[in-house]
């Protein structure tokens, strides 16, 4: 099915940034949680710190996510947390995937 | 998780369910708190009880537990603080009502001399906020129903002498903090090893 086709039944497009696994999965995990850790992100994705630095760097430079660097305990420490650019976007994403789950 | 992975539409409907799941399942063990204002506050008013039928010229001294408690408060929450990897709403929410608690509860023992017997029961009023709002957030009846006890127990101690009051705020901490306390911290163990 065309893109054209896709838009006359209804099918809205997906933000592309977020149609991605990694990133959709730190998007949805941030947006249930008030902030949380780099450590906690990579845990729950299972990605690696590699990887996730890259998604997180996309994410921010979209403005999707806040990152800030602090220390804890005489260690680095990052957390990051969901904008309100983030979360409406996120909101948008989950309700484009409906058309294509739904009709 | 690859890099740049492609995704279907239903992996991505799968990815925002598993993560928001994840998400929800972080959800802190609060029944510390619970555990220890119920049983410092219930050895206080039944050790004040004790001690005034038994003649004691200072039966009041049972309540120097409650600085006490202040302090291993306040360590427990730093300390807490400092281990935790992620911060979420309800947390936030259960942070701010522990604080609005304290601070209501220092107000009202500072000018205990000028509210005399009123004290207590305006004191279970503040327990009630705490326990009803705590378990509204954390969706959790048992405390809720510990609030609506602690409100009961208010009213009633308005109109009884103070040895009684004493008694009502035992009872009202029992099953307000003790007894819910308990609960929630099963059902946090369960959940924990549900999730592994």
């Amino acid at each position: 099915m065309s893109n054209s086709e896709k838009k006359s039944q209804g099918f809205r497009e997906l933000d592309p940034l977020l149609h991605s696994a990694l990133r959709l999965a730190v998007v949805s995990l941030l947006a249930g949680v008030r902030s949380a850790e780099f450590s906690f992100i990579k845990e729950k994705t299972g990605a690696t710190a590699g990887n996730l630095s890259v998604q997180l760097g996309k994410l921010e430079k979209a403005g999707y996510v806040e990152v800030s660097k602090s220390f804890k305990n005489n260690y680095p420490c990052t957390t990051v947390s969901l904008t309100d650019k983030g979360l409406s976007a996120f909101g948008q994403y989950a309700e484009n995937l409906k058309t294509y789950l739904t009709v | 998780m690859e890099q740049e992975k492609n995704i279907s539409r239903e992996e991505g409907y799968e990815i925002i369910q598993r993560m928001l799941r994840t998400a929800r399942h972080e959800v802190d063990n609060n029944s510390f708190y619970f555990l220890l204002w119920g049983w410092l506050v219930l050895a206080a008013s039944v050790g004040h009880f004790i001690l005034g039928k038994a003649g004691f010229d200072y039966p009041y001294i049972t309540w120097a537990l409650m600085p006490v408690g202040g302090i291993i408060t306040a360590v427990y929450a730093m300390k807490h603080e400092k281990h935790k990897k992620v911060r979420s709403y309800v947390d936030q929410l259960m942070s701010y009502v522990l604080i609005a608690f304290l601070v209501s509860l220092v107000i009202v023992l500072a000018f205990m001399s000028v509210l005399q017997l009123y004290t207590y029961p305006i004191v279970m009023v503040i327990y009630g906020i705490w326990l009803f709002v705590s378990g509204g957030a954390l969706r959790f009846r048992p405390l809720v129903i510990g609030g609506v006890i602690n409100w009961g127990c208010a009213v009633a101690a308005f109109f009884v002498a103070f040895e009684m009051q004493l008694l009502l705020l035992s009872f009202a901490v029992l099953t307000g903090y003790i007894i819910p306390g308990y609960m929630l911290n099963g059902q946090w163990a369960r959940k924990k090893n549900a999730i592994g």
